[in-house]
């Protein structure tokens, strides 16, 4: 294909790009410029890094956020695409089943926090069912053991339904034809999904993987509300920690730092997500 | 024997319904309760753990006397806004960078990642400060502004019409289609469950603002629901959790209308599993 | 055309007109202050009402934002220069660091003012910082021991007396409580700010420990001495026992003791005002216990009011902030719906017959408060780094109230300060 008019192109691409290099870049920028210069200093160095790297506090939020990453993803994208699956036929009231998975992402998140935090007080709720059915009642956000798991469990029923509905979404677009063909070729149900579902659904599942990963690094509302990091940081993701820094004790130069190490972390998972889920056709267009 | 299928894919859909749906039915239940009721029946359960016994209206009443109406159309108003617009642009620069040719094109695809790397309320600060130079405080532009060009929705939408066949734009051009015509004629008709998600994205994007419209949207007369529903925490009596109950209520059923009037445009045309196997 | 030239030199005559009036109704037209608050019960309806009978032509417009908020709104806004907050509230703590980034406007122009009204010396340390004046004295606080004389009573336990020399020991408490609790309360033992600095300093300060802050402008932690790990224990304990209730928030503590669920409550004046609200709580108030052994001493402090030196209405937000708290009326006024304790001497005065009608069913309140403020009130330490402080200590706090051992926690919360205070030097 020819290169495009620059014209066109400008009218397409133009609009947006602005709005992303202003209201995204450039204040990304001046947190870049920020981290350089330590607290009343005039010249730029490295101290606030130096500082971050050898915070304790620091460096355990970067493993807690590793942690959380690696369980909350996975976990998060099996359930949506079961769900997706399971959703995408025809069945009575399917809609309504839909509806109610994708509710919780429109509940104001403080709000899910704020029930959440009732739900798992260790005489809440939940621990009335456990001990209905005869089991230990559990110490969830205030035990160091399961707190994570907790805050896993509480953006996880937000998040479900939202991936759910993209996954639903690229279901959708996968020709009726391929299934019967591969269906007149005597396969089975898992090869089906295998041969047909799987592959068809890579460009929606790259990008599943790649919001997903980026929404579960920047989330930390509920963090925030319910465990402010605690018990023993257990909890403390590093968008927590920069949210602390930056705005409640009001060292901007450190939060900056953390933040340009964030976005340069997630930067690199998603360059790696993209290398792994890349055909080479998306290049051919 | 063994039970037929479409069934148990029923119970287990409506059991993973239901369960999603169940901390939902208890802020409704709590939007009904008087004040002093909402914490009562947490342990040990019992039917009215989940039924407002006393049910009470004065909730609904006493949070639409205040600013909340205000709030809510102003969420409404600016959400819509940033969704309406927002799709139009963020579709114009996906189409840009699935099927238009050019160079930078790669360098342009990693500007709209990055974008959406970028923690918000990281780069809330300095963003403030330019839009308060630009009189924005206060204005509904400064709320929408950072809602429109969203890097996600481009990104989603470059995916999305990666997936469409490349002879179908061919053929536009053979028949002396422009490439907006192309875009228009085309592309746009055959992406609808793009622009549904796309659609989800900014709007939860808009819906879910916190502090961001806390700083730009200060005043009254422009205070967003998500922020109103903030200021029943610490009064006299402690947090006013019965409003909170009743204004979350509120502040979900609005995408919950949405979300099932949209639903209709998923009906699968297909059974990815089989339904007779 | 000379028609056209008419038109068009009336039409700017017309303009400038326009113009004119505009500006000049503008210069007439009443001047907005902007008042960055964190209550939303209306509190300054009164005030505010007050306020215009005397000054017409000055609008109050208060701009609500929840408390974990009310930081991050002022740390960006008024430290972005944002002209569109005249005045908010400052806690009196972060007085010091507020005042040397900037965001507060220097009021050594009004300090004989400020001391005429309120009479006190500490009110004037509270609101100063390196030698000068940067907020109004508005509130100040105290602290009681609530009981519920119902579960007493079910446990056949005597009623705390409400005088200062019987002042309960923590360790009597804590043997009632667990006794209460065993008659069937729910919970024993609640301090309305769980976690909150503001409220358990006044532990660490009778056990003997200090403040956790000291040196050279208080910019070192000291938080791991013997008399600290102690009462950090114990506060452990209170909840490792049960007879404090884990997993729940300060907004959520206040509606336990109404509910009648706990038997004895740490708070404020400012809860009978929400307990007299409630119909049927059978309740007393005590002094605040001491540890055995320690001195008996009390949380004080609240907000001040202070101005943003880049507000766009200086002298209005001045008015008012000076009606609001150095005026009887005004002080009186803001202390109407709630009971928060006005500095303002006078309105002081007035207050503390306030609650005379309760004093057969909850005991003499304001006599115990008066002695409390005169003697054994210690206002959390003035220092740049005390937001580092409160935040990273409130951390520590929840850690041990969730059950890790007080030593370890406050050992690896010392370490982590002395990081993060270096840094405020």
């Amino acid at each position: 294909m020819r290169l495009a008019n620059p014209m066109t192109l400008l009218v397409f691409l133009g609009p947006t790009l602005l709005l992303l290099i202003v209201l995204r870049l450039w204040p990304a920028m001046a947190a870049l410029v920020d981290s350089l210069y330590a607290p009343r200093a005039d010249q730029i160095s490295l101290d606030n890094y130096v500082f971050i790297f050898s915070d304790p506090v620091f460096q355990d939020s970067l493993v807690v956020s590793a942690i959380y990453s690696l369980i909350v993803n996975p976990l998060q994208i099996a359930i949506a695409l079961m769900l997706a699956l399971l959703l995408n036929a025809k069945g009575p009231l399917i809609g309504l089943w839909r509806t109610l998975i994708l509710l919780p992402a429109a509940v104001p998140l403080s709000v899910s926090a704020v029930i959440w935090g009732i739900g798992l007080r260790p005489d809440g709720p939940i621990n009335a069912l456990l001990m209905t059915l005869g089991l230990e009642p559990q110490r969830f956000l205030t035990s160091p053991d399961q707190a994570l798991g907790s805050i896993i469990l509480i953006v996880s029923w937000v998040g479900i339904g939202y991936w759910m509905t993209f996954l639903l979404a690229g279901l959708q677009e996968i020709p009726k034809s391929l299934y019967e063909a591969i269906r007149i070729d005597g396969a089975n149900r898992w090869q089906t999904f295998r041969y047909v579902t799987l592959p068809q659904l890579r460009r929606t599942l790259t990008f599943v993987l790649v919001a997903n990963t980026v929404a579960n690094f920047l989330v930390f509302a509920p963090v925030q509300i319910l465990t402010q990091g605690g018990p023993r940081g257990s909890t403390n993701l590093v968008m927590n920690e920069i949210f602390t820094l930056g705005f409640v004790q009001g060292d901007r130069s450190s939060a900056a730092a953390a933040t340009v190490v964030l976005v340069t972390v997630v930067l690199v998972v998603v360059l790696i997500q993209f290398r792994l889920m890349q055909a080479p056709e998306d290049n051919a267009a | 024997m063994k039970m037929p299928r479409g069934l148990i894919r029923l119970i287990v859909a409506a059991t993973a319904g239901l369960l999603f749906f169940l901390p939902i039915w208890w802020i409704t239940v709590g939007a009904l309760r008087p004040r002093e009721d909402i914490f009562r029946y947490l342990s040990p359960l019992s039917w009215e753990t989940l039924w407002p016994t006393n049910a009470t209206l004065n909730n609904i009443i006493q949070l639409f006397q205040g600013d909340f109406t205000r709030a809510l159309f102003n969420s409404v108003f600016v959400t819509v806004v940033a969704v309406v617009i927002g799709l139009i642009l963020c579709a114009m620069a996906g189409f840009a960078l699935a099927v238009m040719r050019f160079r930078g094109r790669e360098a342009v695809f990693f500007v709209v990642v990055v974008s959406f790397l970028i923690p918000f309320d990281a780069i809330a600060l300095p963003l403030f400060g330019l839009m308060l130079d630009a009189g924005l405080q206060n204005t509904y532009i400064g709320l929408i502004l950072p809602g429109i060009g969203n890097g996600l929705a481009v990104f989603l939408y470059r995916q999305f019409f990666l997936g469409i066949p490349k002879e179908l734009r061919e053929a536009g051009v053979i028949d002396g289609m422009t490439t907006f015509g192309i875009f228009w004629r085309i592309y746009l008709p055959l992406s609808l469950p793009a622009h549904i998600t796309a659609g989800l994205i900014l709007f939860l994007f808009q819906w879910q603002a916190y502090l961001w419209p806390l700083l730009i949207a200060p005043d009254t007369d422009y205070k967003v629901a998500a922020v109103a529903i903030a200021q029943f925490t610490d009064n006299i009596e402690g947090t006013q959790y019965n409003l909170i109950f009743t204004a979350a209520f509120f502040i979900a059923l609005i995408p919950m209308i949405l979300i099932t009037y949209f639903q209709k445009y998923f009906t699968a045309s297909v059974s990815s599993l089989g339904g007779k196997g | 055309m000379s028609d056209l030239i008419m038109n068009r030199r009336r039409l700017l005559g017309a303009m400038s007109l326009a113009t004119f009036m505009l500006t000049s109704t503008s210069a007439l037209a009443e001047t907005t202050v902007n008042f960055l608050i964190t209550h939303s019960d209306g509190r300054w309806a009164e005030v505010v009402e007050a306020f215009n009978k005397q000054h017409p032509d000055i609008t109050i417009n208060i701009q609500v934002v929840p408390f974990n908020d009310l930081i991050t709104a002022i740390e960006t806004r008024v430290g972005r220069g944002d002209s569109s907050i005249d005045l908010f509230y400052a806690d009196t703590p972060r007085i010091a660091a507020m005042s040397s980034q900037g965001y507060l406007l220097n009021l050594d122009d009004r300090r004989q003012m400020i001391e005429d009204a309120v009479q006190s010396d500490i009110a004037m340390s509270m609101v100063s910082a390196g030698g000068s004046v940067w907020a109004y004295p508005m509130w100040t606080t105290s602290q009681f021991l609530f009981y519920n004389r119902d579960h007493l009573a079910a446990a056949g336990i005597e009623a705390p007396s409400a005088a200062i020399a019987d002042r309960m020991t923590w360790d009597k408490v804590v043997a009632d409580a667990a006794a209460a609790q065993k008659a069937g309360a729910p919970w024993g033992l609640l301090f309305e700010q769980v976690d909150r600095y503001y409220q358990l300093q006044a532990l660490f300060e009778s056990a003997g420990g200090g403040s956790g802050l000291t040196g050279e402008n208080m910019l070192e932690a000291d938080i791991t001495n013997d008399a600290w790990v102690k009462a950090a224990q114990w506060y452990g304990d209170l909840f490792e026992s049960g007879l404090s209730p884990r997993g729940i928030t300060p907004g959520q503590t206040t509606d336990l003791f109404a509910r009648g669920e706990v038997s004895y409550f740490v708070s404020g004046p400012w809860s009978i005002g929400a307990f007299e609200a409630v119909e049927g709580l059978n309740y007393g108030i005590a002094p605040h216990p001491y540890f055995e052994g320690g001195k008996p001493v009390t949380a004080t402090g609240s907000w001040a009011l202070a101005i943003n030196p880049a507000a766009a209405n200086l002298e209005a937000a001045r008015t008012f902030a000076e009606f609001a708290t150095l005026t009887e009326e005004g002080s009186r006024l803001s202390t109407t719906l709630v009971p928060n304790v006005p500095m303002q001497h006078e309105a002081l005065a007035e207050f503390q017959t306030r609650f005379d009608d309760l004093i057969p069913k909850i005991g003499p309140a304001m006599e115990i408060m008066s002695h409390e403020l005169a003697n054994t009130a210690i206002p959390r330490p003035t220092s740049t780094g005390f937001i580092v402080f409160e935040t990273e200590i409130g951390r520590a706090f929840a850690d041990i109230r969730n059950g890790e051992p007080a030593a370890e926690v406050l050992e690896a919360t010392q370490q982590r300060l002395e990081g993060l205070l270096a840094r405020q030097r």
